[in-house]
């Protein structure tokens, strides 16, 4: 796996200043609080599970860190810049990336396209009389994302024709294929069957070890085998926060969430 | 052609076009008529910058909204620059118009001569084929691939890092200057320019042109343009002045039947 080795965080970074932090985030939709004084911290190279029930705040709270959100109050310091209310090319380029909940790619262009326009946004972008493929970086840089998410054999299928579970793996592709230091995946076995799921538990493991992951997912056993560091949020605010094992002991959220 | 750039393309419908062409065909006036003796490469430059600077002020403005919203908005302006021209009568003629002598055919190193009938359809041509080129290569290049990635989803292309306000205002801005060509062509073969061809109705024309050749083609447009004229023509024949009805009806067959337009129906039949 050679994606995205260049200026990774140090995966051994524990400890060391978060990379990500949330300070006082409050979202308020009218009257509804969707997010109340959330504050954590990420370090980097953990991977972080965002879990609680439906209208918990998960979703809210990424599109706040990636900027599809303005928060109402508080701050979101990433690499020690508050990007609170960026707008999310912005912060895509400050080397945030996501995936989405509802597959979100390119559906009229090739596997390799969704891929390569994503690689593009770094470099080439404003050219108007290159051809597209004539960069070799930008194409070897595509495929070796491609080759990551196991999408290489794929590479000139149009991306609507791709199964479900190939297509939520393109999903990861497009986001690591620009360079991001913290990646946030919202969902990504969403639907997936349970080989499919597997597949995406390693190749998300396999990408953790270049850089941060936030990750929000329904399915416990792929939380509890992939975070180091779960939060539990509950009606906008963190009810609590741990290892996996913790959490799954605490009576709180036992209550509110687990079942099981 | 120009028009594709935005329909085809990024998925804007445009019904401004006809501002852009008709600047142009302003723009080409002034030089003409300012300027002696007239000069056509002067013509050439007066129309593109002046169809580039309208075309980036209304950029600017309409880019912020999206799919009928700015539609509606080139719409608006259209109409405001045909008011301010047909109004403006000490500068632009107003209803009149206004009409100078074509300029000679003046290739550096060659001896300039007047255009005849043949020497002008070659030099319109060869216009034409060079813009074509050159607008294939941009839909080709890497800012032409953002532009498709902005029809094919905007949000997720702003999520990947891209300013996406940027690069529609540069299509705005590309599909203006092709237009604004246009309109300096045709006013140097016609020999006049009226604000007639600043009106909405022109655009209408131009989406239509769009739906019937086949978005997203370039050459398909051309092709729509020719089709609808010739309906236009042959059908005038027969039917005078209604002769608008049958082309709506088969207007709205195509649409039903072949809404990727002739020359992707054309494609389609020949993959097959």
């Amino acid at each position: 796996m050679t994606v995205s080795q260049s200026n990774a965080a140090p995966a051994d970074g524990r400890g060391g200043a978060p990379i990500l932090r949330t300070e006082g985030l409050t979202v308020r939709f009218g009257g509804l609080t969707a997010l109340d004084n959330v504050s954590l911290a990420v370090p980097p190279g953990e991977i972080r599970a965002i879990i609680g029930p439906n209208g918990a705040g998960k979703s809210t709270l990424f599109n706040c860190v990636t900027g599809v959100l303005r928060p109402t109050a508080g701050r979101i310091v990433f690499e020690g810049e508050d990007i609170a209310g960026l707008p999310p090319h912005r912060i895509s380029r400050k080397a945030i990336a996501r995936s989405y909940q509802i597959t979100n790619i390119l559906p009229g262009a090739t596997v390799l396209e969704n891929v390569r326009i994503a690689v593009q946004s770094r470099h080439h972008a404003w050219n108007l009389l290159r051809h597209h493929r004539s960069y070799a970086d930008v194409l070897d840089r595509a495929r070796a994302v491609l080759d990551a998410v196991g999408l290489r054999a794929d590479e000139e299928e149009l991306a609507a024709n791709l199964s479900h579970g190939a297509q939520r793996n393109l999903e990861i592709g497009i986001a690591l294929a620009t360079e991001p230091r913290l990646l946030c995946l919202d969902e990504p076995t969403a639907g997936m069957s349970v080989a499919e799921t597997r597949a995406t538990v390693e190749l998300v493991r396999r990408i953790a070890r270049n850089l941060t992951i936030l990750i929000v997912e329904h399915d416990m056993e792929v939380v509890m085998g992939l975070a180091q560091t779960i939060t539990v949020l509950h009606y906008g605010e963190v009810l609590a926060e741990g290892a996996p094992a913790e959490i799954q002991a605490n009576p709180r959220v036992q209550e509110v969430y687990l079942k099981t | 052609m120009s028009s594709d750039i935005l329909i085809g393309y990024t998925g804007m419908v445009s019904f401004g076009h006809s501002v852009f062409f008709g600047i142009g065909m302003y723009g080409a006036a002034a030089a003409l008529l300012t300027v002696r003796p007239p000069n056509l490469w002067l013509a050439l430059l007066y129309g593109l910058v002046a169809a580039a600077l309208v075309a980036v002020f209304v950029a600017y403005f309409s880019t912020r909204l999206r799919d009928i919203y700015f539609a509606i908005t080139t719409l608006v302006f259209s109409q405001i620059f045909y008011v301010i021209i047909f109004t403006w009568t000490e500068v632009t003629g107003g209803e009149n118009g206004l009409t100078f002598r074509q300029p000679p055919l003046a290739i550096p190193g060659v001896p300039s001569a007047a255009f005849t009938p043949v020497t002008l359809h070659w030099f319109v041509l060869g216009v034409v084929t060079l813009s074509y080129l050159l607008l294939r290569r941009v839909t080709q290049s890497p800012f032409g691939m953002v532009l498709q990635s902005i029809r094919e989803n905007e949000p997720r292309t702003r999520a990947i890092g891209y300013h996406v306000e940027r690069y529609k205002i540069v299509a705005v801005m590309l599909s203006g200057l092709v237009a604004g060509l246009a309109g300096v062509l045709y006013a140097i073969q016609n020999k006049f320019v009226a604000p007639d061809f600043v009106f909405f109705v022109v655009s209408g024309e131009v989406v239509i042109f769009n739906v019937m050749g086949g978005m997203g083609t370039l050459v398909g447009p051309v092709a729509g343009a020719a089709f609808f004229l010739l309906l236009r023509e042959g059908l005038s024949r027969f039917w005078t002045e209604y002769y608008l009805i049958p082309v709506g009806i088969i207007f709205t067959l195509m649409v039903i039947w072949i809404p990727q337009g002739l020359l992707g129906f054309a494609k389609r039949r020949l993959n097959q």
